[in-house]
């Protein structure tokens, strides 16, 4: 494989999982994945009454028999999904301190390993690439084909500029008007506020939200033994310190904004993962899918 | 404080490393592209104030830690005389006062203030081992090496005198010397700082400043101000002495410094010649009280000496005045006045009746060509001013001593008299007088008595007057503020112009109630050099032995120490003379020199002024720090590591993803 970003020995383990949806998925095509609507599947929904106009092939003649009552035996629908993986292309992304890789690089290697994964399991993938000055999308489809463009889209990111991914977010919200899939991957430098107004507008759009909040374990740990001077990746403003001066209020300040990020994330009902980019990505994206996977017990 | 090893006072500079290393770590920082700059700039906004404080802090005590241990090093004294900078000096010359006044113990203490001087300086140069000690005492004025300064309390050019000092002399000899002397040297003065000592108006000062300045190393001047408040003290002092017939006058003053104001009976002890002794008890009221004391002489001993004593108190050396007399000799007084009243009632002042010892000879002006002033205490002059050869002889006569008092005279003359002359007689409108409006109750003709009561001056009137006019000191004046008595000093006598005479139609002067105890203490005055011989000053020329003397000491007050005898005020016999040597008035005179006058006299020479207060001799020595600065380096570091200690906050407790929590 010619991507850097894919491990094809990766995929082939991960494949064994599906990718599943906490919430019903509206598809154009039958597919694994829960319909809000009743369909043809074989796994019992309900009954409901017989009203004129019901398709007499699906009364059920045993309960009719049993009670002198029609009913309508309604199984649940499958179909298939859009699941669109929106990546904040701003400055910021590109950082990476000497321990991890970039911000960027690894939310490539998750879009591009959970678009394999989904394609593969007959859902669509699209890419929504976002800066201040860039709004780059990939319609999602479910042809492996198209999985190429997607790649391709990735492999030429650049990031740059601030970023863009609460106006991205709002344009996906009012832009996809069936249940999607959304994947955020991003640091979330942005204001903590606006980041979860377009959560909640997602939300009320039936979205199953993910958010990937990637941090450098260098911005996670501050640890610097001499004075620097800190130029700001998105604006190229420049500040010097003695990193040990202001290391606890530095914690402080991190610490709160992850708390509130979690926080928002919750309230808007969305999957929170904190990943320092140092993690290997093989547990991260399993622990990923089999937490997403079906209870026993539960439909 | 003074440091042993002040070369090693370079390593202060080593204190100023952790502040250059912060600023060059501050200046050679590493760039760094950073994403979260969010969490940067709120760190840094809230990090300002104590954290700031706390770094400073850390850095202050990193400097002083180094400080502390480079002063340690440079071996630290300290000593309140030494005060602070300066290394070991090559030489010290040490200007001692030794005047009587050095002998008063400050206030609730037992040492005096020239002992304490001594053990100060002692303390002071013990740590100084192989610096020069040169000493200049007050009442030799020679330097003098000083062996060690473990000997300095035991050698007799550090022993108590009577003298006076004179501070500025002794400043200049010590400037002479410093000259001749090379190295680093420290100037120090041991002196109670009184003021008559010091002469702050003399001009030596002057030049004592500009050759300590253009030393080519200029002396450190370190000043010793010994004890504070003088512990409460009496002392006698001997105003005059004379011989009047079978009997010794003594004028005798007693002052008191203490903070009482209630009267004061005092013990005043007679010894003549050195055996038979009187007591009489002296209610002394007030700071100075004057009172004459009149010892019978025996019959069989045409002169003598002895002493007045008073008890022990502050100052033991201002507790004796004494005294020595001749054979007693008539005392002659001479009137030049025409024949009439004026004449009558002079010549009755000047010598009453009854006053076997009092004599006057009256020569009627118009008969004088010659003046024969041997043996001469006083002359009365109520004529014309002289003039010619008879002035010449006057002026003379003043030169040697003697006092003449001139009377307003009757006829008119221009002719002048040590640029003296006499107005034109003016007469008082009629049934008005000139009354005395002011004089002088201290000093003069019209002075206070002894104890204090005044002349009646009051009551003098008078209708006809003249002017003394000329240059001289005005001690009395008429209601509408012109003079009635002046006074002209010429060397050792005194001329009185008097402006008017004991004659009815002029005043009532001839009432005696000014006239003879005027008259009379002219003719004391006048007489007073014929007792002279007697007394002197220590230290003054008149204390010394001629040349072919030699010195004895008489008396036995005290506890005199012969080799120091010069400086000692007492009974000494100068060949065939005897002399009674008494400690010069100044050394009385409880002035102290005022900082502000102390800063004017030394100004530019960069003194140091150090009052000791103490009243031990073990106090104030010098003590090696070196301890305690490095007690304080340990304290600093300390301070420091306590300071760089991490901070547990809360932050520590929910640690972060991918970071280590701290334990």
């Amino acid at each position: 494989m010619k991507y850097e970003f894919l491990d094809s020995s990766l995929l082939a383990r991960l494949g064994a999982i599906p990718v599943e949806m906490r919430s019903a998925m509206i598809g154009n095509v039958a597919g694994r994945h829960r319909s809000p609507h009743r369909g043809s599947s074989v796994e019992f929904a309900e009954y409901r009454k017989y009203v004129a106009g019901d398709d007499t092939r699906r009364l059920d003649w045993k309960a009719f028999a049993r009670s002198d009552r029609f009913y309508i035996k309604e199984f649940e629908a499958d179909t298939n999904l859009r699941a669109y993986f929106v990546v904040d292309a701003s400055g910021s992304m590109k950082f990476h301190g000497p321990q991890g890789e970039a911000k960027i690089a690894y939310a490539n290697r998750i879009a591009a390993s959970l678009a394999y994964l989904l394609v593969n399991q007959g859902d669509a993938a699209g890419l929504s690439v976002c800066t201040d000055k860039l709004h780059l999308e990939v319609p999602p489809s479910r042809r492996p084909a198209h999985l190429q463009h997607i790649f391709d889209t990735l492999g030429k990111l650049e990031p740059s500029g601030d970023t863009g991914l609460v106006p991205a977010l709002h344009t996906i919200a009012e832009k996809i008007s069936q249940r999607a899939f959304v994947v955020i991957l991003s640091d979330l430098f942005t204001d903590t506020q606006a980041f979860s107004d377009a959560l909640q507008h997602l939300r009320y759009r039936k979205h199953d939200i993910c958010v990937f909040h990637l941090m450098d374990p260098q911005e996670l740990g501050f640890e610097f033994d001499r004075p620097h001077r800190f130029v700001d990746m998105e604006d190229g403003t420049s500040l010097v310190v003695e990193p040990n001066l202001i290391a606890d209020e530095y914690h402080s300040a991190l610490r709160e904004f992850l708390t509130t990020v979690r926080a928002k994330c919750h309230d808007a009902a969305a999957d929170y993962q904190l990943v320092p980019t140092n993690t290997p990505l093989e547990p991260l994206l399993r622990d990923f899918l089999t937490a997403r996977l079906p209870k026993k017990g539960h439909s | 404080m003074t440091f042993l090893q002040s070369w090693m006072l370079w390593g202060l500079f080593a204190a100023s490393i952790p502040i250059i290393i912060h600023l060059l770590n501050r200046r050679r920082h590493k760039t760094v592209m950073w994403a979260a700059m969010q969490f940067l700039l709120k760190a840094t906004r809230e990090s300002r104030g104590k954290k700031k404080l706390r770094h400073i802090l850390i850095l202050t005590c990193r400097a002083l830690g180094i400080a502390a241990l480079a002063t340690a090093a440079a071996r630290p004294l300290l000593s309140g005389m030494l005060g602070w900078g300066g290394g070991k000096p090559d030489l010290v010359v040490l200007i001692l006062d030794r005047s009587a006044s050095m002998e008063a113990t400050p206030k609730n203490g037992t040492v005096p203030r020239r002992d304490l001087a001594l053990q100060r300086v002692k303390n002071a140069l013990n740590d100084f081992q192989g610096t020069r000690l040169v000493l200049i005492d007050s009442a030799s004025g020679q330097p003098q090496e000083v062996p060690s300064p473990d000997v300095l309390d035991r050698i007799s050019s550090a022993a108590p005198t009577d003298t006076a000092a004179d501070i500025a002399t002794l400043a200049g000899r010590a400037a002479e010397f410093l000259t001749e002397s090379p190295g680093r040297a420290e100037l120090w003065i041991a002196s109670d700082l009184q003021k008559s000592n010091w002469k702050p108006e003399n001009d030596r000062w002057t030049s004592v400043r500009a050759a300590l300045s253009s030393l080519p190393q200029p002396p450190k001047l370190r000043i010793l101000s010994l004890g504070g408040e003088p512990s409460p003290n009496q002392s006698i002092r001997l105003l005059s002495s004379h011989r009047a017939g079978p009997q010794l006058v003594l004028d005798i003053e007693i002052s008191r410094s203490d903070d009482s104001a209630a009267p004061v009976n005092l013990p005043l002890t007679a010894t003549l010649n050195g055996g038979a002794r009187s007591t009489t008890n002296v209610n002394v009221a007030g700071q100075n009280f004057r009172f004459r004391k009149v010892i019978p002489v025996p019959p069989n001993e045409e002169s003598g000496y002895g002493w007045l004593s008073i008890p022990g108190d502050g100052n033991l050396r201002d507790n004796a005045a004494f005294f020595a007399y001749g054979p007693a000799r008539p005392i002659k007084s001479l009137l030049i006045a025409p024949p009439g009243e004026a004449g009558d009632y002079i010549s009755i002042a000047a010598a009453p009746a009854g006053h076997a010892s009092q004599s006057i000879e009256r020569i009627d002006p118009a008969a004088l060509s010659r003046l024969e002033t041997d043996g001469i205490a006083s002359i009365f002059w109520a004529a014309p001013l002289p003039t010619g050869q008879v002035a010449e002889t006057l002026n003379r006569f003043l030169i040697d001593g003697g006092v003449v008092v001139f009377f307003a005279p009757q006829g008119e003359s221009t002719a002048s008299f040590l640029g003296l002359s006499w107005s034109a007689i003016t007469t008082a409108e009629k049934d008005k007088y000139f009354i005395l409006d002011s004089w002088d109750h201290d000093d003069g003709l019209l002075r206070d008595g002894l104890d204090g009561t005044p002349l009646p001056a009051e009551r003098f009137k008078a209708v006809k007057r003249r002017l003394p006019e000329g240059e001289a000191t005005a001690l009395a004046r008429w209601d509408d503020g012109k003079t009635f008595v002046t006074r002209r000093v010429v060397e050792r006598g005194t001329a009185w112009f008097v402006g008017s005479q004991p004659d009815y139609t002029w005043s009532n002067l001839g009432d005696a109630d000014i006239l003879l105890p005027g008259a009379q203490r002219a003719v004391a005055d006048g007489a007073q050099r014929f007792d002279a011989g007697y007394l002197a000053d220590i230290g003054s020329k008149a204390a010394a032995p001629r040349a072919g003397e030699g010195r004895a000491r008489l008396d036995d007050y005290g506890a005199p120490v012969p080799s120091n005898e010069a400086y000692e005020a007492g009974i000494q016999r100068f060949g065939e003379r005897v002399m009674a040597l008494n400690r010069p008035a100044v050394e009385d005179d409880p002035e102290i020199l005022s900082n502000d006058a102390l800063k004017g006299l030394l100004q530019g020479t960069g003194y140091s002024l150090f009052e000791d207060q103490s009243l031990s001799v073990s106090s104030s020595g010098p003590s090696d720090i070196w301890r305690g600065f490095l007690v304080a380096m340990l304290f600093f570091l300390i301070s420091e590591a306590l300071l760089c200690l991490p901070k547990k906050s809360a932050a520590d407790a929910v640690p972060l993803p991918g970071r280590p929590s701290k334990v």
